[in-house]
């Protein structure tokens, strides 16, 4: 296949943004999931950390190919959900919202301190394995199978437990169960978007995967919506691009970021796509 | 008569309160019995115990002779308990039809492939659960409405269509908190009559409510509840005589009153 050369130059120029776009929206998708059941996590970066540190360690140290190295990215993340999960989502309230950023100091420093790690120099020389393909195949993939989730009855007990979760409990809705499945999912496909996104930049460091990327990845849904996957996707779209297309201003550009974000949210409180999923018509 | 629900020495201590103290009630199987008692007498607390919205204290629960007690509200569910909220709790965002269909989570067998991929049992299964739905939401009138966002209805439509919701799943047991609050008396007699088809069709209903002429019409049994105790257990037409019960509802000084015959024509509450 031949690329033109139009799209060649694009690409040379814009690489890193047209992965940064579809990585993003991979992050959004593991923020929507957990949303959608009416939970705030604050830990999609201390997943896609996970997955980051624990694929580039099987690339490099066990020279594991990459067909193996993606899906066995997700395995740190969602151990660490389970293990955080357990405890905290029996509990209602910001418990996990709590814990979840905990859970990205504490593997900061072990990032910072253990020399496997690679310190504050985090790890480099990472070979470029993947590529726009396999993001945006796992983007449309993702994306797909949450909306044929969520127009299911398994995305009203999620829409149900998000409106009331008493309610839906006498409904019969194992609340813990779902609340686990989602937290799990979520960090499934942040540890993806990590691996992902380590493959195509040749160096991870410990600072990638702290707060304020946990802060960002949250923006991301709420200023696109969670009534749909496709809404969260949209923020994270939005989010990426704002940056670079406001590149002419300058000094002003994180400014009017800024007030772009604020004055979204306050005169779209349900997002940019503020629609919720159709189901079933009689 | 065997009873389809038995609750023993349930008591349940908030601090220092206790809603429910040491209760003993029975439920017959296929009736309609009634739960009253003056504000306060814990009788949304018994409701949250039974359908497991609430761990009691100490005591038991039996529903058709499986203990409950320790089970988490969703299971009981699964078991065929099923409820309405005194302050209607639908879910607005979402339509008539998709609140009615929640009710039906119980039902639900299709595994998660079978969800992604649309496999015959997913597509079956969701079929059968919309015939289900309508037919619920005909049993409340409320077809016409199936596809309108549930925010949008009258005050009277949201309590139907949280009993069709309930319904939904054909429980064993239905729970009505305060079904009659708010409706005007047209609405209370089209009620009575919507409770009078559930129990035909084999749900036993437990109730809740304050409308004295709604209790005593429909049901068949009526335990009177004050300060978290049981002070009466008997048929309808018995609780207006009873001494105790007029005692609490109307305090101790118009009882006695009542008792020497000084004032007359005094109704039930």
């Amino acid at each position: 296949m031949t690329i033109p050369p139009w799209l060649d130059d694009f690409l040379w120029t814009y690489g890193n943004l047209v992965h940064a776009l579809g990585v993003n929206g991979l992050l959004a998708l593991s923020m929507y999931v957990v949303l959608a059941v009416g939970q705030l996590s604050l830990g999609q970066a201390a997943f896609m950390g996970l997955g980051a540190y624990s694929s580039v360690l099987m690339t490099q140290q066990l020279g594991l190919p990459f067909w193996a190295v993606l899906p066995l990215s997700v395995l740190a993340p969602v151990v660490f959900a389970l293990v955080i999960g357990l405890p905290t989502l029996r509990l209602s309230g910001v418990y996990l919202a709590i814990a979840t950023i905990g859970l990205g100091e504490v593997l900061r420093a072990v990032y910072l301190n253990v020399d496997l790690f690679g310190g504050a120099l985090g790890l480099s020389g990472i070979p470029e394995r993947a590529d726009n393909t396999m993001i945006y195949g796992l983007l449309l993939a993702a994306i797909l199978a949450l909306w044929l989730v969520g127009r299911s009855g398994i995305g009203r007990a999620m829409e149900a437990m998000r409106e009331d979760e008493t309610a839906a409990a006498v409904m019969g809705v194992n609340l813990l169960r779902y609340k686990m499945g989602a937290l799990v999912a979520s960090a499934a496909l942040a540890g993806l978007a990590g691996c992902l996104n380590a493959h195509v930049s040749s160096f991870i460091g410990p600072g990638e995967y702290g707060f304020e990327p946990a802060v960002t990845i949250l923006s991301y849904a709420l200023l696109g919506g969670i009534g749909t996957p496709i809404a969260s996707v949209v923020g994270a779209f939005i989010l990426t691009l704002l940056p670079e297309l406001l590149r002419e201003l300058s000094d002003l550009r994180l400014v009017l970021n800024g007030v772009i974000i604020v004055v979204a949210v306050l005169f779209l409180p349900g997002g940019v796509l503020p629609f919720r999923l159709r189901r079933r018509a009689a | 008569m065997t009873n389809l629900l038995e609750v023993s020495g349930l008591t349940r201590k908030f601090a220092g309160l206790v809603a429910v103290d040491n209760l003993d009630m029975q439920v017959a199987a296929g009736g309609i019995h009634a739960v009253i008692g003056p504000n306060g007498a814990g009788k949304t607390t018994l409701f949250n115990l039974i359908s497991g919205l609430l761990p009691p204290t100490s005591g038991r629960i039996i529903l058709a002779g499986q203990d409950v007690t320790r089970l988490p509200a969703h299971r009981r569910a699964a078991l065929g308990v099923a409820r309405t909220f005194q302050n209607i709790r639908i879910f607005g965002a979402m339509t008539v039809l998709e609140n009615v269909l929640t009710g039906l989570h119980t039902t639900a067998r299709a595994t998660l492939p079978e969800v992604i991929f649309r496999l015959p049992r997913f597509r079956r299964q969701e079929r059968d659960a919309v015939a289900q739905a309508m037919a619920a939401l005909d049993l409340v009138g409320l077809r016409d409405q199936a596809n309108s966002r549930a925010a949008s209805l009258s005050y009277g439509d949201a309590r139907r269509l949280e009993i069709a919701r309930a319904m939904a799943a054909r429980p064993r047991l239905l729970l009505l908190d305060e079904p009659a609050a708010g409706l005007n008396p047209a609405e209370t007699t089209r009620l009575a009559d919507l409770v009078r088809t559930i129990r035909s069709a084999g749900t036993t209903v437990l109730l809740v409510e304050h409308d004295m002429g709604f209790v005593m019409d429909i049901s068949e049994d009526v335990t009177v509840l004050s300060f978290g105790r049981r002070i009466f257990g008997g048929p309808p037409l018995a609780v207006r005589q009873d001494p105790a019960v007029i005692e609490a509802y109307l305090g101790h000084k118009v009882a006695a009153k009542l008792a020497a015959g000084a004032t007359t024509g005094v109704r039930g509450a």
